[in-house]
């Protein structure tokens, strides 16, 4: 009753586990279980409405439906559109990082180094801007 | 045909509504057959489902396509939520044993077809965890049997072996329906 090496020992466990429809099966045994078929089709026949009426049992228990408007919910919760603004100031992730650091940067080298174009070292070493719009910029860096 | 898995969660991770919704009605009935049948409960199955997609959503922008399917890791998520369930249940079962339930239908009146459901989900109720999950993932969400085993974490020959016992288990607790 061996047919491309599958027994019906075999056979049986298959349809024990998986069940009355061969299509369920694992995909390399199928075509050794089709042999098996032709061959033996009374007693195949058998094995397999056996494991069908377990299946047509099983499918009986229907399973529960989701509450009309769970989808909608859970849908909510999925990630948001990043803003325009965030995208354009770190297209790899970087932007907002490179922008403070040149920022502090530029403080560091008011608050250390000789005085420039534009800035005037008092005789008590407050360093103060020469003009409003340059004042403006170091207060915001430094806050 | 239409979008891969992986291309849904690509266009979820870039915060496409559309995307969501999509994946979402895509899944979510396949996560209510799996949580409904582990927990044979439709409120708990429903907290399972929405928890299982927050783990989804947060998993999106970090999800490599082809390195695994994305099925599989959600079956793996919500069987690991069912498990906790279930665990809970056991903890609260022995500190307070539940009162006696009806077990059978009526002697005076025919198994319709609510009946055979109910007696087919104790009966599933009744199976070790791992043997009723093996019957959840390869009868009812109709994995095969390599993605099962791998769902599962253990081999398939192992995951037969649960099959085999469960579905002889359950052959036996329904032996009547077949007489009705």
């Amino acid at each position: 009753m061996t047919r491309d090496g599958m027994t019906p020992e075999r056979f049986a466990t298959l349809a024990e586990a998986y069940g009355g429809d061969v299509a369920r099966w694992p995909q390399g045994e199928r075509e050794a279980a089709a042999a098996l078929m032709s061959a033996e089709p009374a007693w195949a026949q058998s094995v397999l409405s056996a494991a069908a009426e377990l299946d047509l049992a099983l499918d009986a228990f229907a399973a529960p439906r989701a509450a009309g408007d769970l989808a909608q919910r859970i849908a909510a919760g999925a990630p948001k559109p990043r803003a325009r603004w965030r995208l354009w100031l770190a297209p790899a992730g970087m932007g907002a990082g490179l922008a403070a650091a040149c920022a502090a940067g530029l403080v560091l080298g008011v608050q250390l180094g000789a005085p420039q174009a534009g800035v005037i070292q008092t005789g008590d070493g407050v360093v103060t801007a020469a003009d409003d719009e340059f004042s403006l910029y170091v207060d915001e860096a430094a806050g | 045909m239409g979008d891969s898995d992986d291309e849904i969660l690509s266009r979820v991770a870039a915060g496409d509504p559309a995307a969501a919704r999509a994946l979402v009605a895509r899944k979510l009935p396949r996560l209510m057959s799996l949580a409904g049948r582990m927990l044979t409960d439709a409120s708990e199955a429903e907290d399972v489902a929405q928890e299982a997609f927050v783990r989804a959503w947060k998993q999106a922008p970090k999800w490599r396509p082809g390195e695994a399917r994305f099925d599989t890791w959600l079956h793996r998520v919500a069987l690991n939520l069912c498990y906790d369930r279930l665990r809970r249940r056991r903890e609260v079962a022995t500190a307070e044993p539940p009162e006696q339930v009806d077990e059978g239908p009526a002697p005076d009146r025919g198994l319709e077809a609510s009946d055979t459901s109910r007696r087919v989900q104790r009966a599933l109720e009744s199976l070790p965890d791992r043997q009723r999950e093996a019957i959840v993932l390869c009868h009812y969400q109709d994995l095969g049997n390599i993605e099962a085993a791998a769902v599962m974490g253990v081999t398939v020959e192992a995951l037969e072996g649960l099959l085999g016992r469960g579905r002889r288990a359950l052959r036996a607790a329904l032996i009547d329906l077949k007489e009705a």
